[in-house]
């Protein structure tokens, strides 16, 4: 089952973040494609909204980018700056105490193994 | 592995900037996110074109512009740039309100000299307070308001005091 875009939208620049918190540096297709693993396929970023959530996030200061040329085209590497990895402990707290809230609020068992 | 030319990049990037991709950095990072895509999808010999148009549909809805106008949609309602936790705004409150108690009798006693016997007139008292009202009144309603009422400062909220702001204070005219 993926995800709804609804669903995933609240959470993009979060997972985001923790991304690059995991790994030193990423670019675009790189983030989405391991996101696309470490969910199992149920989460897919589209380009549509992750090109657009990586800009605002440089201009937020949140992450940092270097670039690397690749004969006539650019890569550009995305890693967190120190302000960045403030935020994301910030909102993967935030993410954490809103899931065992909606866990009460929605009556959802968590499953036993 | 279809190899990129110089040619397709200057192709790809011309077609993302007829259908409204702007923004230099935005251009460069699809022109990379499709290559790759391609390089991954196609091979030597078969329709660039083609598979080019066939990648570029899953990027939209209804047309690639969206990208362009959805990054600048962020940008302009950009988050703020946070620094301080609602109890260390707090603590700066707390210490505007004490700093000119330390400051202006610390220099009190200073100007009077050792041979003084060190009680503090009531005027140099006054003066502290003047300097010390404001900040003291902010830090009275925001300690003393619950903070589920709190109309300022909610739980869990940051306040805004970075660099630029700062500065911008600084350049301000007089």
């Amino acid at each position: 089952m993926v995800y709804s875009s609804e669903l995933i939208k609240g959470t993009l620049k979060t997972i985001v973040l923790k991304l690059l918190a995991d790994n030193k540096k990423m670019y675009g297709y790189e983030i989405t494609q391991r996101v696309k693993e470490e969910s199992g396929d149920r989460i897919q970023i589209t380009e549509g909204a992750l090109y657009p959530t990586l800009h605002a996030l440089e201009a937020d200061g949140l992450v940092t980018t270097e670039v690397e040329y690749i004969g006539k085209r650019v890569r550009k590497y995305y890693s967190l700056s120190p302000a960045g990895k403030a935020a994301t402990r910030e909102r993967v707290k935030e993410i954490a105490a809103f899931m065992q809230t909606m866990t009460a609020l929605l009556d959802i068992q968590p499953k036993t193994a | 592995m279809f190899a990129i030319t110089g040619d397709h990049i200057e192709y790809i990037l011309h077609d993302l900037a007829s259908r409204g991709i702007r923004t230099p950095d935005l251009q460069q990072n699809l022109v990379d996110h499709i290559c790759i895509l391609i390089e991954e999808n196609l091979e030597n010999g078969e329709d660039f074109e083609g598979y080019y148009r066939s990648v570029l549909l899953r990027f939209y809805r209804e047309d690639l512009a969206e990208i362009e106008v959805e990054t600048q949609f962020l940008l302009r309602h950009r988050q703020s740039l946070i620094l301080l936790s609602r109890k260390q705004f707090l603590f700066c409150l707390f210490l505007l309100l004490v700093a000119p108690f330390i400051g202006y009798d610390l220099l009190w006693l200073i100007r009077v000299g050792p041979a003084y016997d060190y009680r503090i007139p009531l005027e140099v008292w006054g003066g502290s307070m003047v300097f010390s009202l404001f900040p003291s009144l902010i830090w009275l309603v925001l300690a003393f308001t619950p903070e589920r009422f709190d109309p300022l400062l909610p739980k869990g909220a940051k306040v805004l005091l970075g660099w630029r702001p700062f500065l911008s204070v600084l350049q301000s005219p007089a």
